[in-house]
């Protein structure tokens, strides 16, 4: 019973703590918020379930969050009963570009906003790998562009990035 | 190669990221133990992400919470080694407690099985005292039983034999001569049964001296005036002995003659006759 009511004190700090930055992650890459809030649960199942395989050596504890969110919702977005909502969502991003807007979608705030707002090339290939999941590999046959290419590039992307973040 | 070049690569975001290909993690994973450079490069965008992350938390609906943890199994005990802040330590105490008692179990199973295993032996020995004892006490039944038994048989045969004597005696198909001493001075008597039908003889001995080492007694029959031999009298019969077959005779006689018999009666040794 201690351990029990020990366990669900833990579970609620992580929770508390956490779940507000790991559902706008979820939220960059999955903007419908009925999903979003699914993975999010799917998400801190996962953790609780996984947190024995935490291993502190790979990274920060958030570091390691964040990544299973992230797999998470890239995965939401791909399965199958989410192909529906897809097209939509198409949709209100080629209506948000076309007017131009300065309104603040909830896919576009926190990292999604920073990565919006460097230089097309550097955005491309930022949303193509971390918030949509695919492989340099497949960038490269997407957009046509030579791997060697692609490696080059994500890293200026990246270290741009970072100054953005800092700033 | 130089480390502050490889750090300003874009290499530390990309591993932080989780969008670097597995070669490069691996890679990352090596060098940032040999440069503490590198670690700390790690380490700073990490916290970077994370506090921005924190600046931009979006609050989730309000009940995902309770639902999780409604979900969740919290008595897994696989979360001893949760890594948070929340003090964990006592968690091994608990187990050390489950291990105790775990501990005083085995003992008193150990306990009472060795209880069970001397009073198993004592009753064991016990009963098989008792076993041994009824045992011979069995065995001395039996042997017993066994000699009442042959007696019994004795007295059966017997009682069967006087009954057939009787029978006889009554039974008119049987003739009954009493054998005297001719010289009326001993009271010696047997009595000589001869059927009418079978012409078989039996004899009973009431009294008859017995015979000197070597003798034996025969009985004659006399068949107008000679004698003819009707068997020897066996000394083991105690009743009725049945003798040899005699179609006619007018008297029988009883002689002392050597073990086995004689040919012609020495009528010296006649201690006992009768007319029929």
């Amino acid at each position: 019973m201690l351990l029990k009511q020990r366990q669900q004190d833990a579970f609620s700090y992580l929770y508390d703590h956490y779940s507000g930055s790991l559902y706008s992650i979820i939220l960059n890459i999955v903007p419908d918020k009925d999903l979003a809030s699914d993975v999010l649960q799917e998400v801190f199942i996962k953790i609780w379930k996984q947190i024995d395989s935490y291993d502190n050596f790979k990274g920060r504890l958030f570091t390691w969050m964040l990544n299973i969110a992230r797999n998470a919702s890239i995965d939401a977005v791909r399965s199958k009963g989410y192909q529906k909502s897809q097209k939509s969502k198409e949709l209100t991003e080629n209506v948000y570009y076309a007017a131009g807007s300065t309104e603040i979608n909830t896919d576009q705030i926190g990292l999604r906003k920073v990565v919006h707002n460097l230089k097309e090339d550097y955005r491309v290939l930022i949303e193509l790998s971390y918030f949509e999941g695919f492989t340099q590999d497949e960038i490269s046959k997407m957009l046509k562009i030579p791997l060697g290419t692609v490696k080059t590039r994500m890293r200026s992307a990246l270290t741009h990035l970072k100054q953005v973040i800092k700033s | 190669m130089e480390i502050q070049e490889y750090i300003e690569s874009g290499i530390i975001e990309s591993y932080v990221l989780g969008i670097a290909e597995p070669a490069e993690i691996a890679e990352v994973e090596k060098l940032k133990l040999q440069y503490i450079e590198i670690q700390k490069a790690i380490d700073v965008f990490s916290i970077t992400l994370e506090q921005m992350a924190l600046k931009n938390a979006v609050p989730p609906p309000a009940d995902i919470k309770p639902r999780l943890m409604a979900e969740l199994d919290f008595n897994t005990s696989s979360k001893d080694t949760f890594p948070l802040t929340v003090a964990y330590n006592s968690n091994d105490k608990s187990n050390e407690e489950g291990s105790i008692k775990k501990m005083r179990t085995w003992r008193f199973a150990a306990a009472a099985s060795i209880i069970l295993f001397l009073a198993s032996a004592a009753a064991n020995f016990f009963i098989y005292n008792k076993y041994s004892k009824k045992n011979s006490e069995l065995q001395a039944l039996l042997i017993q039983t066994n000699s009442l038994q042959a007696s019994n048989q004795v007295f059966q045969t017997k009682v069967k034999e006087f009954e057939t004597a009787n029978q006889m005696m009554a039974d008119p198909e049987y003739q009954k001569v009493n054998l005297l001493d001719p010289n009326k001075k001993k009271d010696y008597l047997i009595t000589a049964f001869w059927s009418r039908n079978t012409k078989d003889v039996f004899i009973s001995v009431k009294k008859l001296p017995q015979p000197t080492p070597g003798k034996q007694y025969q009985l004659w029959a006399l068949v107008d005036g000679n004698p003819v031999d009707a068997g020897m009298l066996d000394p083991t019969c105690k009743s009725l002995c049945k003798m040899k077959n005699i179609p006619r005779a007018q008297a029988f006689a009883v002689t002392l003659e050597v073990s086995g018999g004689s040919p012609e009666p020495t009528m010296e040794q006649l201690f006992v006759m009768g007319k029929i």
